[in-house]
C-alpha cells in the first residue's frame, strides 16, 4: 500500500492533493491534535469564561470558593476582574519586573551562547568540546536545586560573603533583588540556547567562512556577516524558547527574588493560594499568555521565512 | 435518683454502641492528612497505631500532601463532590483548607451527642471552626539569641523598640509564606484595633473593618529599614525564619513554638536561642482543626477517629511525642509530667488568628503596602 502510494507521490507534486495521503497525514496528527484542544484548549476556553465572570456550569466549584469572585452583567461577561488586576498597586511593578528580567535575561543568554558558539565554531579544539559539555550541565540539575544552590552561594550567609569577608571586603547579598533572578534564569536558560545555537553555527559550512576569509574579511566581519545571518533562525527559535520560560518562570523567583516586586508567575500563583483570588490570578496568567503569543508570533513567523527560503513551503 | 442515674448510663452506654455498632458497615477511614513530615509523622508513626489498638475493627488509610501542594485541587476535589452528592473519597481531613471549606459550609458540624469529647474543647476556638475541630495548638513565640540579648522584650511596644535600636537583627517572614511571620503582622495590626473589632475579624468576614489596618500596616513599613537585610525584604517561610536565627544572621524572629521545639531537639537550633511569649497584645497562635466533608461516605468512622483523638490518650501523645504540639482539652486531664512544658502559656486561650478569608485580605494587603515600600 505504501509503495504504491509513493509511486503516486512521485508523480504528482510533494504535497500531493491526492485522497490518501492527506488522509493518511490527518490520522497521525489527529490525536495529539485532539489532545491539544481537550486538555489545553478547552481549560483554557473555561478559564476565560470564568476571568470574565461566567460562574456557572464547569466554574461554579471554583466560584463558591474564591474571594472578590466577579459575576457576569452582560451577556459576554465582565471585565471587574481585568479592573481589579490593572488596578492594583502591585500589577505594575510585578509587569516590570518580569518584562525587565525577561529582556535583560534572554540578551545575556544569547550573548553568552553565542559566544561559546563561536568559541567552538571558530577556534574549536578538545578545550571548546570540554567548555560546550559543562555548559550543559545546567540541563541535568533539577531548577529547585540550582536555586538553593544559588541561593546559598549568594546569600546573607553564603559562600560570596562569607569569602570576601575575610579580605575585609562586604560583598553584597544578591538573594531577595533582581540580580539573584537574572543570574538564576541565566543559570537554567543558557543550555538550551547553547545547543539549539551551536547546532545551527555547525551546520554553516567550512568554505563559506573560507572563502570570506580568502577574501580578506575580519574575524568580526565573518560573524557579524554570514555566520550570524545564517544562523538566524536558530538564534530567533533560541530567543523566543528562552524568553517565553523566562516570562513563565516560578521557582527562580520565589526563591531568589525580592517579596515585592515579584515575577508574574509567582503573583499568580500568591493570588491563586495565598490570597485566594482566582478570578484575578486568571487575569494575570491571561497577560503572561499574551505577552507569550506576540513571542511566539515571531517564532512562528521566522519558521515559515525559513521554510520559503528553502523552498519547503 | 437511681432510676435517672441508670437512665444516664443507659445513654452513656447507646451513645457508646452506636459508633461500633457500623463496624461492619465501612471500617476504613480515609484520612487525609496536608501538612509538614512532622505531621505526617504523628499520624503515621503515633496516632493511627494507638487508634487501631484502641478500635481493632477499624483501619486507617492515610493519604498524605507535602506541604499542601495540592490543597487548591483537594478543596475543588471536595466541594465538587459535595454539590454532586458524590462520595469525595475522604473521611476526615487535617489540613490549613480546613476552614476555608468550613467557611463555605462543606463541614459536618460535630455535635457532643454524637462526638462527646468536643465538649472539654475552648469554644471560641471550636466555633472559630465553622465545623472543623480542634484536634492540637501551637503558638508563635519570639525567639532570641540568649547571648546577644539577655532580656527579651516582654510587651509588643517593647519589641517595636528593640527591632528599631538594633537594626537589621529582626526578621519575621511573608505572611504569605507562613504562619509565623503573618502571627507577627497581625499582631501588629491588633495593636491598633479595638477588643470588639478583633474579635469580628477572628469570627466573620468583614471587609469593612480593613480599612482600620492602614495604622498596623504603615508600622510595619517603617519598619522595613530596621529588619533584616534593611531594604524591605523578608524570609520566604517558617523554615528560612529558624534558618536565619540559627545561623546568627539575626538575633530575634518569631517561630511557631512546635517547629522550634523539634528543630532545638534534633540540634538544627543552637541551644542559646530561647523562646518567650510577649504580652499587649500576645502574638497568636491557634488551633489544627479537622474536618469531616459533609459528602463523606464513612462519617461515623470519621468521628469515632475525631472523637479519640481529642481523648486524653491521644492528647498525650500529641504532647509528649516528637511533634511537642499544644492540647486542646483542659491540662488536668493530662499526664501531669508532659504539661511542666507549658508553664506561662495560656494555651486554651491562645490569641486566635483572623478568619481565613480576612487572613487571605491581610496577606495580600501586606504585600501591597510593606516589603519594598
Amino acid at each position: 500500500m505504501i509503495s504504491l502510494r509513493r509511486k503516486k507521490n512521485k508523480e504528482g507534486s510533494l504535497t500531493s492533493q491526492g485522497g490518501g495521503p492527506s488522509l493518511l497525514g490527518l490520522g497521525l496528527s489527529l490525536p495529539p491534535l485532539l489532545i491539544v484542544l481537550v486538555f489545553v484548549g478547552l481549560p483554557i476556553l473555561i478559564g476565560l469564561t470564568f476571568s470574565l465572570g461566567f460562574t456557572t456550569g464547569p466554574n461554579r466549584v471554583i466560584a463558591i470558593i474564591g474571594q472578590q469572585i466577579h459575576k457576569k452583567n452582560h451577556w459576554w461577561g465582565t471585565l471587574s476582574a481585568y479592573n481589579d488586576v490593572i488596578h492594583d498597586s502591585r500589577f505594575l511593578g510585578d509587569l516590570g519586573l518580569t518584562i525587565f528580567v525577561t529582556v535583560l535575561s534572554t540578551t545575556l543568554v544569547l550573548l553568552l551562547a553565542l559566544s561559546i558558539a563561536l568559541y567552538q565554531r571558530l577556534i574549536g579544539g578538545r578545550k571548546a568540546a570540554v567548555l560546550v559539555t559543562l555548559s550543559i550541565v545546567p540541563l541535568f540539575v533539577p531548577v529547585v536545586i540550582s536555586a538553593w544552590a544559588i541561593h546559598t552561594f549568594y546569600g546573607g550567609d553564603g559562600f560570596m560573603k562569607t569569602f570576601f569577608t575575610h579580605f575585609g571586603i562586604d560583598f553584597p547579598t544578591l538573594t531577595s533583588t533582581p540580580s539573584a533572578i537574572v543570574i538564576g534564569t541565566v543559570w537554567t536558560s543558557l543550555p538550551f540556547a547553547i545547543l539549539m545555537i551551536s547546532s545551527g553555527l555547525q551546520a554553516i559550512p567550512d568554505a563559506l567562512i573560507e572563502s570570506a576569509k580568502d577574501c580578506g574579511a575580519s574575524v568580526f566581519r565573518v560573524i557579524a556577516n554570514i555566520l550570524v545571518p545564517l544562523a538566524k533562525t536558530p538564534i530567533i527559535i533560541a530567543a523566543s524558547f528562552t524568553s517565553i520560560g523566562i516570562l513563565g518562570s516560578f521557582t527562580i523567583p520565589l526563591f531568589l527574588g525580592p517579596n515585592q516586586p515579584t515575577m508574574l508567575g509567582v503573583e499568580i500563583s500568591n493570588f491563586f493560594g495565598a490570597y485566594n483570588r482566582p478570578q484575578q490570578s486568571l487575569v494575570m496568567a491571561f497577560i503572561v499568555f499574551a505577552i507569550a503569543s506576540g513571542i511566539a508570533v515571531l517564532y512562528v513567523r521566522s519558521n515559515i521565512k525559513s521554510a520559503r527560503e528553502s523552498g519547503r513551503l | 435518683m437511681k432510676k435517672s442515674l441508670s437512665l444516664a448510663l443507659a445513654v452513656v452506654a447507646a451513645i457508646g454502641l452506636t459508633v461500633p455498632a457500623s463496624h461492619a458497615a465501612s471500617s476504613t477511614i480515609q484520612l487525609y492528612i496536608s501538612a509538614d513530615t512532622n505531621i505526617q509523622d504523628l499520624w503515621v508513626k503515633t496516632l493511627v497505631p494507638a487508634f487501631k489498638l484502641a478500635y481493632p475493627g477499624y483501619d486507617v488509610n492515610v493519604t498524605f500532601d507535602l506541604h499542601g501542594d495540592h490543597d487548591a485541587q483537594e478543596t475543588a476535589k471536595i466541594t465538587a463532590a459535595s454539590v454532586l452528592h458524590k462520595d469525595p473519597g475522604v473521611d476526615l481531613i487535617d489540613g490549613g483548607f480546613t476552614t476555608t471549606l468550613g467557611a463555605a459550609g462543606l463541614l459536618y458540624r460535630p455535635t457532643p451527642g454524637l462526638m462527646p469529647n468536643i465538649k472539654d474543647l475552648n469554644k471560641t476556638v471550636l466555633a472559630a471552626g465553622k465545623g472543623g475541630i480542634p484536634y492540637r495548638a501551637s503558638s508563635v513565640l519570639l525567639a532570641y539569641n540568649s547571648t546577644t540579648v539577655p532580656t527579651p522584650p516582654a510587651t509588643l511596644d517593647d519589641l517595636l523598640g528593640w527591632i528599631k535600636a538594633h537594626p537589621g537583627k529582626f526578621t519575621y517572614n511573608v505572611p504569605s509564606g507562613g504562619g509565623s511571620g503573618y502571627a507577627f503582622a497581625q499582631t501588629v495590626i491588633d495593636k491598633y484595633l479595638s477588643s470588639a473589632d478583633r474579635a469580628t475579624l477572628v469570627a466573620q468576614a468583614a471587609p469593612e473593618l480593613e480599612a482600620k489596618w492602614a495604622q498596623g500596616l504603615e508600622t510595619l513599613r517603617q519598619l522595613n529599614k530596621y529588619t533584616y537585610g534593611q531594604n524591605g525584604t523578608y524570609p520566604a517561610n517558617n523554615a528560612e525564619t529558624l534558618k536565619d536565627l540559627a545561623t546568627g544572621l539575626v538575633d530575634m524572629g518569631t517561630v511557631w513554638s512546635d517547629q522550634f521545639s523539634s528543630a532545638l531537639k534534633a540540634g538544627t537550633m543552637p541551644a542559646n536561642i530561647k523562646v518567650t511569649a510577649i504580652k499587649n497584645p500576645a502574638l497568636t497562635g491557634g488551633a489544627s482543626y479537622l474536618g469531616i466533608p459533609n459528602s463523606s461516605t464513612n462519617k461515623t468512622g470519621a468521628r469515632l477517629l475525631a472523637n479519640w483523638v481529642l481523648s486524653p490518650v491521644a492528647q498525650n501523645l500529641i504532647v509528649g511525642g516528637t511533634l511537642n504540639g499544644f492540647p486542646v482539652i483542659p491540662l488536668n486531664k493530662l499526664d501531669p509530667k508532659l504539661v511542666t512544658a507549658f508553664a506561662g502559656v495560656d494555651i486554651l486561650n491562645l490569641r486566635a488568628g483572623y478568619l481565613s478569608a480576612n487572613a487571605n485580605d491581610l496577606k495580600s494587603m501586606w504585600a501591597s503596602t510593606v516589603p519594598g515600600k
